[in-house]
């Protein structure tokens, strides 16, 4: 099966700068994956995000080299709103990305962008508000939710565009703890259930290493390591790059540093806990 | 006193805009569609206009007020009104300082409250929701709706901006009224560079977002709701286009003999 | 020394933000204010350099109250250093925008020289010195933000959500700063939504919901307590997780990892 995103030796450098923000990436994300981009402030995961949907070459100036194939479309070839329909990207700062003055009429503007009749509209903001939870917020404005319930509202305006990936540039970062996993379990679920693909950026993976199938992480600019979360985190290189290695899986390399033998590396503590306890005599 | 003045400007601003900005209420006057209400406030800026007496303008004036009453909004205008007081007051000091007549002075005075009041009776009932259906029901450019639109939703985020910029600097000890004039105006640079810098960063992310919601996709966006007219629409339209005949005979026929 | 007593805050359109806190910080001291989204974190900390006076009750900070004092003189006890950095760096070189502080609180020309030095040297921003603010990475200029404030060298230093976007290597080198803060006696408070990062200063914790403070103690006693942790949308730190999962527990949770391997080697090899 061909994957549904091909990055392939892509480097890309902003205008006016002379080091590459992305430096010959070459990835391959298949259908139905949720994947992790990590990597320390500045390695360029936020440059490559963009570069799937198109932000990049159509927004931001540069040189580029390579090509960004995503579901069979050169990314730089195609319109950005085409690009769209494929790709939901939601953004850090809840404020920036709602325009509208209601929930509802928020979350239909990409398809009225897109010229949808109406009934399809109406349909689709439904669905959309239904499976994120949002309902009986239709009518709310902008000011007068949580950042959560903000960055609810903006995942379902991405939905509403039925996209077969799900791009999301650290989306819990402002959000309290228990909104920050309502949300990461949240996307699990859109995962399941759509089984839509999703990418998404964070420092702190302590939430999202748990539902992750794999981890990318970069470092200046390139990818360092590719793998499952539970191989990669535990790799020495993971601290050192700067990746935000969840505690548990940090003191499980403390731990077999010392020579205890506790298995395949921990994602969660009852795991860790659990290893543990099966050595102590 | 400039960096008070301009905090002072700042809330004031807040004050106000917490009058004009729009809020979900029911009353008689909000369910009506907005191209009604957009046609009375018309209606009562031609006979705000065309009155001429004191007797006049006081009954346009009432007709404003009762509006508000019905609509429920009385105490928000007054508030926002309070404001236009002060230039009533002004318009009939300088007419009658230029010489003109008592009544006359009194008539622009209160005239000029009544227009201003009809707008506002509008704008206060109106969502901005609605103003963007009634723009792009007049035909205005796609772009130039959108740019109505952004404007008005980020008002408020960028008057919240300010404030955490000068609660920003304050907290590193800049004290906006002190020193002498030059010194004062020089205080509004750690102000406004910050300011402009957010204000430019947020417009990158607003492009950003937009483009990544297919904004200009098609010449002809859709839309989710459409405007309609109903039959109460067509019922006190008419009605008050009959008010307005009627009072444009009296104010510019009868009474004038009279 | 700061003293909240019952302080409540409306703000002008009429939400509560506070409601009946009183708080008493003492000097020397960690404290860690943790809540949901619109607990009013935040204008609890504007309270402390009198940003914002409160609505009702006091707010007495070194035996200042801070409706008779202005911010400027509050500000140079109390450094804060807020979320944004783009919300403040407006000086054409990195220097001038650390002696901007400096200058305001009037020190002498020879001592902003000094002090210049030092934050430069200690954020490692003197490679930057003569380059635009502006041109730094977001990481660069959370850090400079930190220099600017800890220049005038304030009793307490309050820091707004210091590690939203910040990577381990960063977070590190900010916990480093801290603890070396707290050392020479300062005052420190943070206000996070990272539990990891929090519970690695083993600070006092407070907890806010809704415009009240709903705990107040040592982390592991408020962070082991379900209904404050629910109440307050926070997350158990995985370290007092991990004590709770152990067949062989220790007598208090690990305050960071190193202690935890210790504890576990040896109960392993018993
Ligand atoms: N619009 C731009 N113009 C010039 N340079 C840029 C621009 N955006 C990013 N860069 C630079 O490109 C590099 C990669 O930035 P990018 O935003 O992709 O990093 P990131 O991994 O997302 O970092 P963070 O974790 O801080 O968000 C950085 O050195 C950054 O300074
Ligand atoms: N300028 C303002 N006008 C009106 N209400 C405000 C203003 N600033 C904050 N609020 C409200 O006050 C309450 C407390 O806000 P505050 O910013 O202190 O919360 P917080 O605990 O810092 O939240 P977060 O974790 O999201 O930063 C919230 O309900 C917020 O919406
Ligand atoms: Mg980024
Ligand atoms: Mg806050």
């Amino acid at each position: 099966m061909k994957p549904l995103i091909q990055v392939q030796n892509y480097s890309f450098t902003y205008m006016g700068t002379s080091r590459p923000a992305a430096r010959n990436v070459n990835l391959e994300i298949g259908e139905g994956e949720i994947v992790i981009l990590a990597g320390p402030s500045g390695c360029g995961k936020s440059t490559v995000l963009k570069s799937l949907n198109g932000l990049i070459p159509h927004l931001y100036s540069g040189s580029r080299e390579g090509t960004v194939i995503v579901d069979g479309h050169d990314v730089a070839e195609t319109q950005v709103s085409e690009v769209a329909k494929k790709v939901g990207f939601v953004f850090q700062n809840p404020e920036n990305q709602i325009f509208m003055f209601s929930v509802e009429r928020d979350v239909a503007f990409a398809l009225e962008n897109l010229g949808f009749p109406r009934d399809e509209i109406r349909r689709r903001v439904d669905w959309a508000l239904d499976l994120m939870g949002i309902q009986r917020l239709a009518r709310q404005a902008p000011h007068e939710l949580s950042d959560g319930q903000r960055q609810r509202v903006a995942i379902a305006g991405v939905l509403a565009m039925t996209p077969k990936v799900l791009i999301l540039d650290e989306p819990t970062s402002l959000l309290d703890p228990l909104t920050a996993r309502e949300l990461v379990l949240l996307v699990k679920r859109l995962h399941d259930e759509l089984g839509i693909t999703v990418l998404v950026v964070e420092h702190r993976l302590d939430l999202l290493a748990g539902i992750a199938s794999r981890i990318i992480v970069m470092d200046r600019g390139t990818v360092a390591m590719d793998g499952s979360p539970r191989e990669v985190l535990a790799r020495k290189e993971a601290l050192t790059i700067g990746v935000g290695v969840p505690t548990v899986t940090r003191l499980y390399g403390l731990l077999t540093d010392h020579g205890l033998n506790l298995g395949q590396a921990p994602l969660r503590m009852e795991e860790l806990a659990e290893a543990v306890n099966r050595l102590v005599p | 006193m400039v960096g008070q003045q301009c905090f002072e400007v700042v809330a004031g601003m807040q004050w106000v805009s917490s009058g004009f900005i729009f809020r979900h209420m029911e009353s008689p006057v909000h369910s009506l569609d907005p191209r009604t209400r957009l046609l009375f406030a018309v209606e009562l800026f031609v006979l705000a206009l065309v009155a001429d007496s004191p007797l006049e303008v006081s009954i346009v004036s009432i007709v404003v007020v009762s509006l508000a009453i019905v609509a429920k909004i009385a105490k928000r205008l007054v508030r926002t009104m309070s404001f236009t007081a002060g230039f009533a007051v002004m318009i009939l000091v300088i007419n009658m300082l230029v010489g003109q007549p008592l009544v006359y002075s009194i008539v622009l005075a209160i005239r000029f409250i009544a227009i201003v009041g009809g707008t506002s009776l509008f704008f206060l009932t109106t969502s901005p929701d609605e103003l963007e259906y009634v723009m792009k029901w007049f035909r205005l450019p796609q772009d130039m709706v959108f740019a109505f639109v952004t404007a008005v939703r980020f008002v408020p985020v960028l008057m919240l901006d300010a404030t955490q910029i000068m609660d920003a600097q304050k907290s590193r000890g800049l004290e906006m009224q002190k020193g002498n004039f030059i010194k004062r105006i020089r205080n509004f640079i750690p102000v406004l560079v910050p300011l402009v810098v957010t204000a430019v960063i947020r417009s990158g992310e607003l492009a950003e977002a937009m483009e990544s919601r297919a904004y200009g996709a098609v010449k002809k966006p859709s839309s989710l709701y459409a405007l309609r007219m109903r039959k109460r629409d067509w019922a006190t339209g008419a009605i008050s286009v009959m008010l307005l005949v009627v009072s444009l005979y009296y104010f510019l026929v009868i009474a004038p003999i009279g | 020394m700061i003293k909240i007593e019952s302080v409540t805050f409306k703000h002008q359109n009429g939400t509560v933000a506070l409601q009946n806190v009183s708080l008493e910080i003492r000097t020397g001291e960690a404290t860690a204010i943790v809540g949901e989204n619109g607990a009013g974190k935040t204008t609890l900390v504007k309270h402390l350099n009198g940003l914002i006076k409160p609505t009702e009750g006091k707010v007495t900070v070194f035996d200042l109250d801070t409706k008779q004092t202005t911010v400027a003189q509050l500000a140079r006890k109390v450094g804060v250093v807020f979320q944004n950095p783009d919300h403040q760096l407006f000086s054409e070189t990195v220097s001038d925008e650390i002696a901007f502080g400096l200058r305001n609180f009037g020190f002498p020309e020879s001592v902003i020289k000094k002090r210049l030095e030092w934050a430069l040297e200690f954020f490692g921003l003197t490679e930057y010195r003569d380059s635009s603010p502006m041109m730094l990475s977001g990481g660069e200029k959370k850090r400079l933000c930190l220099a600017i404030v800890l220049a005038w060298d304030p009793e307490v230093i309050v820091l707004d959500e210091p590690t939203v976007g910040q990577d381990l290597v960063q977070k590190e080198k900010l916990r480093e700063v801290i603890k070396m803060l707290l050392l020479r006696g300062k005052t420190v408070i943070l206000v996070s939504h990272d539990m990891e990062f929090v519970w690695s200063l083993q600070p006092r914790v407070i907890v806010m919901a809704k415009g009240r403070v709903v705990a107040d103690g040592a982390a592991a006693e408020v962070f082991s307590r379900p209904e404050v942790v629910g109440e307050a949308n926070l997350m158990k730190p995985q370290l007092l997780e991990l004590s709770v999962h152990l067949k062989n527990p220790p007598q208090k949770p690990f305050a960071d990892i190193y202690e935890a391997r210790q504890w576990l080697v040896s109960s392993v090899s018993r």
